[in-house]
């Protein structure tokens, strides 16, 4: 069994085959939706089956590496088309290929009556093909590889009603695409230059290395060359500026790419926007699966983080920041998944404040956590805004409790998981993250998240209340539960939500133990004061929004009007629900001043200078010239013969007196 | 025996009135005599320079020209009734409408 290491690739070859089927030959959304659907229920299965090889795996560290062919070799840039499936990929493919296919099936029911269920398919299996290449590429040219991939599903995804005008005020889903790809991209030449630092300094981009089996000479892997060659105390000359630790930049240039791909500060402003595509979208890539690949990133390359010591702090404040900054946003929206996209933010915020810790497990046990409980929001609010008939503002629900029963149990569930709350799944792991804070004297750090954790409780205690409770304060549609092909993906998830936390129990520690071999490090100690205080100011908090939202502020809330605390808080108030502004400081500082240049470029430079003056011109003086000289042609054959007269009386004038 | 000089100086008064022929008179029919004119006194001059040296090329030359012209002409008359038939003159400023 040891030696059936093909299985891997039988990974992402379902989902690659649902892809291409529906590509060119499905017609039917029907017959779409359960080819893709299939497809990665087969790739689940694959998934499991890994995992049993992977264990049967006979030499320590247990680890397959499966060599598919060289993909690129020149000279001594040799890169292999691979796949790399340890202890951290099975945890990560399990979360893709199983929340994947949960959020596939109920996608069956969500794009019924959608125009394009067939192309919205395809790009969704596309994308579990891209994700899977990322967390199972054995070296990072491939990783980006599935990194570009998903970006790029993402912009087909989002942009999926690129024919609707918006799709919520202020939403404009082509270009809500185009800004999710153009932000990415700022993220991505950070990912770009790392990888030409790593291959420049440490002359390999595979994490391990590798002996490819065809007899070919070994590929040292850069994550275990960082022990010698004295690679942790290179410097990298940076001229007029003085000089950078390899590593130090390595990881800098790391960073960048993860706060793009991971929505985290700066360049979180994608991800709210990125709710213009269908809500099943939004579950699987914009909150369980694509937006964890920064964390991934970090989880695989964390040797080069533990090498620079001083990034590590600065990875740590841009989670700890970004989980603040995320929880203030998401307590002041409107739109039901705006909360839950800026929640997504904050979340992030803790899994990369995690592993900039030095806790993956943490940070791992967190990102499956979430990939659950934040499908299952989004899933519910999907049934929310199916069930009241395209619905987004919370301002326009209320009530919901009575005609929604079921989905409200559901949204429950999923919003207690999110607030930390015994016993659910996001209770164990953002303690144990918080613990980690403690334990690892960022005692600021864990204050700060302890904070963050209260506003998550609140945001969460308020949605509730303004989603289910109270009066429906629109009654111009009549709101219903879901059938039963969305229902049943939520109880799953559910059930999900509530078990996930018993994998990484305290004293059983299951998880960290798994990916000790990958993690290096050993369990976590649980903290019970901090997880009692923790919880009991969640607890507090959320009943503190519940109650407020749900009595005299809930009272106040109308259509179409600001929040009610809006008016005691004012400023304040609208600082976070731009999040900072940083949206307004890119669009008035990046976008306007580009949009300025882009305008002179063309209706200056290249419509004057280079059309006007280059192009007309050089045509003007040959014209102006021609003009000039037409009026030899004058069509009167006297004055040809004339012309001819003098010629010839030249000619012969010359000949006759040279001699 | 006349001297070459007279030769000479009748082909030059002929060249020049065929010349002016050809600048002056707007009849297409003239214009053509009047370059058979100068062709025909350029033969006068080559006849009188190959008798005063006594070499015979110049002679032969003649028959040459006299050969081209013949087919000049032919060809020249059947534009000239070509242009007649289409504009219904021999008018040569009347043609002018390949001009710049």
């Amino acid at each position: 069994m040891s030696n059936m290491t093909w299985i891997v690739t039988l990974i992402p070859a379902f989902p690659l085959l649902g892809f291409l089927l529906n590509t060119f030959f499905v017609r039917r959304g029907q017959a779409a939706g359960t080819i893709a659907s299939a497809a990665v229920v087969l790739s689940f299965l694959a998934t499991l089956g890994a995992i049993a090889v992977l264990q049967a795996q006979p030499v320590e560290p247990k680890r397959i590496d499966f060599f598919v062919w060289e993909w690129i070799a020149i000279g001594n840039f040799r890169v292999p088309f691979g796949f790399l499936f340890d202890q951290l990929t099975a945890v990560m493919a399990l979360l893709v290929t199983g929340v994947g296919a949960i959020i596939h099936i109920y996608s069956i029911g969500y794009m019924r009556g959608d125009e394009r269920p067939v192309r919205f398919f395809a790009a969704m299996n596309l994308f579990i093909v891209a994700m899977l290449c990322l967390i199972m590429a054995d070296n990072l040219l491939l990783l980006f590889l599935g990194w570009e991939g998903v970006g790029l599903c993402s912009f087909l995804l989002i942009g999926h009603y690129f024919d609707r005008k918006h799709v919520a005020p202020d939403l404009v889903p082509s270009g809500a695409a185009v800004k999710a790809f153009v932000v990415n991209r700022v993220g991505d030449l950070g990912l770009l230059l790392a990888m030409f630092a790593i291959f420049s300094r440490m002359g390999s981009l595979s994490f391990y290395t590798q002996s490819p089996p065809d007899g070919s000479p070994s590929i040292v892997g850069f994550l275990e060359r960082l022990v010698d060659q004295g690679v942790a105390s290179a410097l990298i000359d940076l001229g007029a500026f003085g000089s950078i630790g390899l590593t130090t930049a390595i990881c800098l240039l790391l960073l960048l790419g993860v706060a793009g791909k991971s929505a985290q500060l700066p360049l979180y402003v994608w991800l709210p926007d990125a709710m213009a595509g269908p809500t099943p979208v939004s579950a699987l890539i914009h909150a369980a699966t694509m937006v964890t690949s920064g964390v991934y990133l970090i989880a695989r390359t964390e040797p080069l983080f533990n090498t620079a010591i001083d990034e590590q702090g600065w990875v740590v404040a841009i989670g700890v920041l970004t989980a603040l900054i995320g929880a203030f946003a998401a307590l002041t929206q409107f739109d039901i998944k705006r909360v839950l996209a800026y929640s997504t933010v904050s979340q992030l915020g803790y899994m990369i404040t995690a592993v900039g810790m030095g806790a993956v497990t943490a940070g791992m046990f967190h990102l499956l956590t979430h990939g659950v409980f934040k499908a299952l929001l989004f899933l519910a609010a999907g049934a929310i805004i199916h069930g009241t008939h395209e619905t987004q503002d919370m301002r326009r629900m209320g009530g919901l409790r009575e005609s929604m029963p079921r989905t409200y149990r559901l949204y429950l569930v999923g919003a207690l998981a999110l607030a930390g709350i015994f016993p659910f799944g996001g209770f164990w792991s953002k303690d144990e993250i918080i613990a980690h804070a403690f334990a690892a004297q960022y005692n600021f750090t864990g204050v700060l998240l302890i904070f963050a954790s209260m506003v998550t409780a609140f945001y969460m205690g308020r949605q509730i209340a303004l989603i289910f409770f109270g009066k429906q304060r629109d009654t111009s549609y009549h709101a219903h539960d879901s059938e039963p092909i969305m229902h049943i993906p939520l109880v799953i998830l559910a059930i999900g939500t509530l078990l996930i936390g018993a994998i990484n129990l305290p004293g059983l520690h299951w998880l960290a133990d798994y990916l000790a071999p990958v993690t290096l490090e050993g369990a976590e100690e649980f903290s019970l004061p901090v997880a009692v205080i923790t919880l009991l100011l969640s607890i507090g908090m959320g009943y503190l929004g519940w109650w407020l939202y749900s009595g005299v502020l809930g009272r106040r809330v109308r259509p179409g009007k600001e929040d009610p605390a809006y008016y005691y808080l004012g400023d304040i108030w609208t600082g976070a629900e731009i999040a900072l502004g940083l949206d307004w400081l890119y669009q008035n500082g990046i976008v306007r001043p580009y949009r300025v240049v882009a305008r002179f470029l063309s209706d200056v430079f290249d419509r004057e200078g280079i059309d006007g003056v280059l192009v007309e011109g050089t045509g003007g003086v040959f014209a102006r010239l021609g003009q000039i000289m037409r009026g030899a042609q004058s069509g009167y054959v006297r004055n040809y013969v004339l012309v001819f007269l003098f010629g010839v009386v030249l000619l012969v004038g010359y000949f006759a007196l040279r001699s | 025996m006349v001297p070459t000089t007279y030769f000479v100086i009748l082909s030059a008064v002929l060249f020049t009135i065929g010349v002016l022929g050809v600048l002056l008179r707007r009849n297409a029919l003239v214009m053509f005599m009047s370059v058979e004119l100068m062709l025909n006194s350029a033969n006068l001059a080559l006849v009188a320079f190959a008798n005063a040296r006594q070499m015979l090329g110049g002679q032969v030359m003649v028959f040459f020209v006299i050969t081209v012209a013949a087919a000049e002409v032919a060809v020249g008359l059947a534009l000239l009734v070509a242009i007649f038939r289409s504009r219904h003159t021999t008018d040569i400023d009347q043609v002018s409408t390949l001009k710049g």
